[in-house]
């Protein structure tokens, strides 16, 4: 309950911020507007020349840019202006009062910025993923639906782990500014459906570098792919990244609280 | 009752990379760091009580951050250990956090872009601050520090002295016992000093709030502060009453001189010269409280005076003489 009064107050900040300058917000609802144009077309252009890629459907490949969109807003919206931020307050010192709240400081660290702006991206990603679920078929059951919104969140988790020990390696550098550059260089490898790439490279693509866990094994939870073992897998998976992520994170607070002056 | 503050043997020890200026050291630097040990603080111990006011003293590098930090909980130290109201500071425990408040002169908790009636709704919520106490509270602090016409001004667009204001206040929001305060006066003009020093006073009267405060400013020590700690080097010099400490050191006054001609005339024989590099014009002369009008009027007497200024010694100064002699 508080963590939602939490979201709120920052969400409500962040919006006084992207407010705060009007040239500034009219040239971001344009830009914005620009994007999404854009967007739709490069879309229809791939809806009008696309039967298959790699044995998936057009209904499958719509989806699974849905739950990529998705997942490329929460790095646009959240992870990179965070980051930034995080960043940067490592280097001016106000790390210190985000450490004194008392408040989870990974929590703190991950929404005290977010980019308002791509709520549209977000509808966008829904629309997507609701028309592609509906063209590929009957064949999707409530179940399969369910592990694809399970596996979406897990996947989701497990680029967000990657993510805080990508930045709590700063409080072992101090300056290390390509930690997203690095995590976003990994997320582009998942807009194809991993099933296109050589299958060493999907080995890669899969467990490696774990983005396609939340791109094309959700997907293929959709088309009823996955067994209940591998589904649990994943689950695991994310959990345990999760749990070291957050135990990485401690040691990072520790090493940072140990070094600085 | 136990003290509020209490430190024992504190230590904290910094491994500094440390190389040569220039390319070739550089280079090497890259493949084999050299560090050095500083040591910040060295086993300090003292004890506060609830309701103090206390200054905390040194030269620049003494030592006084690096111990706030770690009664804040932001370092954890090499040895010793210390204990705020009950608490470990740096295990961070959430209740502690909500107790105590770090106010940093030369930091900024408040967002740039928009008002700071913006920022303290944000950390209403994080402290977790029911409306009716938020409301109280403001209003108190509002009275005090005159903050009404700050509120609706982006942050960015208040003066110094302004900003200094929303900072203290949004770092009291939640009513902390104990506040720890890093140079809250540092860069404001005389006035505006005077109003936090006055504002502290009072909301220490009012609340009972144990505070700390370290400060370059002589005249917010002496004005708020009946007991001083002095580190140098990071180790404990002094601990006790401030009226105590200006007999110990003798009383040093500072007269600064521009003459009207050239600097040709030899000063030393009215007291000991002093160095000052931001204010190269002048010539400082030290003498001892008591001899300050005898020497000014024969100074007046003897030189072509274009201006002549008295001032106490800087308090880095006092210290240092005090300690290092």
């Amino acid at each position: 309950m508080h963590t939602l009064k939490l979201l709120s107050a920052f969400f409500k900040v962040n919006v006084q911020m992207a407010l705060a300058y009007r040239a500034d917000t009219v040239v971001n609802i344009l830009l914005n507007l620009m994007w999404l144009g854009w967007e739709l077309l490069s879309l229809s252009i791939i809806f009008n020349n696309t039967e298959t890629l790699g044995g998936w459907g057009i209904g499958e490949l719509i989806a699974l840019l849905g739950v990529f969109r998705l997942v490329n807003t929460m790095m646009i919206a959240l992870i990179w202006p965070n980051t930034e931020k995080f960043n940067q307050s490592i280097r001016d010192g106000s790390m210190d009062y985000t450490i004194l709240q008392p408040v989870n400081s990974m929590f703190l660290v991950t929404f005290s910025r977010i980019t308002v702006w791509r709520i549209w991206d977000l509808i966008l990603a829904t629309v997507l993923i609701v028309v592609g679920v509906n063209m590929s078929g009957g064949t999707t059951t409530a179940l399969h639906i369910l592990t694809f919104i399970l596996l979406a969140i897990t996947g989701t988790l497990i680029i967000y782990s990657l993510w805080i020990v990508l930045i709590a390696l700063t409080f072992w550098f101090t300056k290390f500014d390509n930690n997203v550059t690095i995590l976003q260089a990994l997320m582009d490898a998942g807009r194809y459906p991993a099933t296109v790439y050589p299958v060493w490279l999907r080995v890669i693509v899969t467990f490696i570098i774990p983005i396609a866990v939340a791109t094309t094994i959700p997907l293929q939870a959709l088309r009823g792919e996955l067994a209940s073992g591998q589904i649990l897998m994943f689950v695991a998976i994310s959990v345990a990244s999760f749990w070291v992520a957050s135990k990485i994170w401690k040691a990072g607070l520790r090493q940072y609280s140990g070094a600085s002056s | 009752m136990p003290p509020t503050i209490s430190v024992q043997q504190l230590s904290k020890t910094y491994q500094v990379p440390e190389r040569e200026g220039g390319f070739g050291a550089a280079v090497r630097g890259f493949f084999k760091r050299k560090y050095k040990d500083v040591k910040a603080v060295q086993q300090v111990d003292f004890k506060i009580e609830r309701g103090e006011v206390v200054g905390f003293l040194g030269p620049n590098g003494a030592g006084k951050t690096t111990t706030l930090k770690m009664l804040s909980g932001l370092l954890h130290p090499t040895g010793g250990g210390a204990n705020v109201l009950g608490f470990t500071p740096w295990e961070l425990n959430p209740e502690y956090l909500r107790s105590m408040t770090l106010v940093m002169g030369q930091r900024n908790r408040l967002s740039w872009d928009i008002p700071a009636a913006d920022s303290f709704l944000l950390n209403q919520a994080i402290y977790r601050i029911p409306d009716d106490e938020y409301k109280k509270t403001y209003k108190e602090l509002d009275e005090l520090l005159e903050l009404e016409p700050l509120m609706k001004k982006p942050v960015r667009n208040l003066s110094l002295g302004e900003r200094m204001k929303c900072e203290i206040a949004v770092g009291l929001l939640h009513r902390p016992k104990v506040l720890f305060l890093d140079e809250p006066t540092i860069g404001l003009d005389i006035s505006g000093q005077a109003r936090i020093r006055e504002f502290l006073r009072e909301y220490n009267k009012r609340t009972g709030a144990t505070i700390l405060l370290t400060s370059h400013y002589m005249a917010d020590v002496t004005a708020l502060c009946e007991r001083i700690i002095i580190i140098h080097h990071g180790q404990l010099k002094y601990d006790g009453g401030i009226n105590e400490l200006s007999h110990k050191i003798a009383p040093f006054k500072l007269i600064g001189v521009i003459l009207a001609e050239s600097n040709s005339h030899d000063l030393s024989k009215y007291g000991t010269l002093v160095q000052n590099e931001e204010d190269w014009e002048k010539q400082y002369i030290q003498v001892k409280a008591e001899d300050v009008t005898r020497i000014t009027s024969k100074l007046l007497a003897d030189l072509p005076i274009h201006d002549i200024t008295i001032a106490d010694p800087p308090i880095e100064d006092v210290i240092e003489q005090a300690f290092n002699s």
